[in-house]
């Protein structure tokens, strides 16, 4: 596919980088919020932190599976952003890839320090296999859902967390993670499968009842 | 586009096509339009998938949350905040404190003087969850205090 083979020198960035430098430019919808941020407009930031807040929780919720250690995360990455608005550069990278790094970044670190690393994903157990006979309700899925997200090894699910859920192109999240977008795909095609096989009883369940609606 | 590619990016990115490589996108819909039911039922299959993963939403992020983040920006500005209000002038350090113990002495006599009620709990209550309110309305009404 085009333009992947300059994705991995973008490899091996931390945190703390500069803000901006590297990712690809492109138009940012928060270049001129940010601007005001680091001038002391309450207002701006006051809108950052609606517009994105929510998005920097739910990433670190899937990654981490525990909403008050992806609270503290998001108030980590928007100290960061505080920090850096004024130093912010226009037109060298989309702001809000830069926050997804630095919350993806923050993620992987706690989860490397805490050797929570995922991975162990339960098979299908024949109380599983009778489940798909009963209806589930969309409580239970989700739950099930969550349970099988945090079971991916953790490169799978950022992958499938920074693409299906945090709306990332394929180019942004290969960014993100440092790594090639064929690598990205890897990760995303072993995560998809995985997940297939761990939510068999919940997607036989969701099949036959469109079959039947 | 062919069928082996199909299937492979399905496999990916699912059914969902604004997921698709931008390269890869106009040929894909255009092969699924003519493609035969076989793939269609495939791809049927993965968006079914697709809709039991997005189960999994994001929840608005709660208002002590979005306070406390807010709270830190303004503590960030108030560091920056020049300390001295005589900016290069140099003051001696009894000065200063006579100039603080007389406002403290100034505000606990206005403060006596043009006492207002406290707002209840409930009204806290109210603050917070008004329409167009919330946390941030909260923020900036207390940088314009602090700032004054």
């Amino acid at each position: 596919m085009a333009s992947r083979s300059a994705l991995n020198i973008l490899s091996g960035r931390t945190a703390q980088q500069p803000l901006g430098v590297g990712l690809s430019a492109m138009r940012d919808p928060d270049e001129e919020l940010v601007r005001r941020v680091g001038d002391g407009d309450k207002r701006a930031a006051v809108e950052l932190v609606r517009r994105h807040l929510p998005r920097m929780v739910g990433l670190a919720r899937r990654m981490l599976g525990d909403r008050a250690e992806a609270e503290d995360v998001a108030q980590e990455v928007f100290l960061r952003v505080w920090k850096h608005a004024g130093s912010w550069q226009p037109g060298q990278a989309k702001f809000e890839t830069w926050m997804h790094r630095v919350a993806m970044n923050l993620c992987l670190d706690r989860l490397r320090r805490s050797g929570r690393q995922g991975g162990e994903v339960s098979p299908e157990t024949p109380d599983a296999r009778a489940s798909a006979t009963r209806a589930l309700d969309d409580r239970q899925r989700r739950e099930r859902v969550r349970d099988a997200l945090q079971s991916l090894p953790e490169r799978q699910r950022a992958a499938l967390v920074l693409c299906y859920y945090q709306d990332r192109s394929n180019i942004e999240a290969a960014e993100i993670l440092g790594i090639s977008v064929d690598a990205l795909e890897s990760l995303l095609s072993r995560a998809r499968r995985t997940l297939k096989s761990a939510l068999s009883a919940e997607r036989a369940d969701l099949l036959s009842g469109l079959e039947t609606g | 586009m062919n069928e082996a590619r199909f299937i492979e990016l399905l496999g990916v990115y699912g059914a969902e096509f604004s997921r698709w490589p931008d390269d890869d996108r106009g040929d894909a819909e255009a092969f699924l339009e003519v493609a035969p039911h076989r793939i269609k039922d495939i791809w049927e299959s993965e968006r079914a998938f697709d809709h039991l993963l997005a189960l999994e939403k994001d929840m608005p992020a709660s208002i002590s949350l979005e306070t406390r983040v807010l709270s830190a920006s303004m503590e960030k500005r108030t560091k920056r905040r020049p300390i001295s209000a005589f900016g290069k002038w140099r003051v001696p350090q009894w000065m200063t404190g006579g100039a603080i113990a007389a406002s403290l002495a100034l505000g606990f006599a206005v403060g006596y003087a043009g006492e207002s009620p406290q707002p209840s709990d409930g009204e806290y209550a109210k603050m917070l969850t008004v329409s167009g309110g919330g946390a941030g309305s909260m923020f900036i009404s207390a940088m314009n205090d602090a700032e004054r």
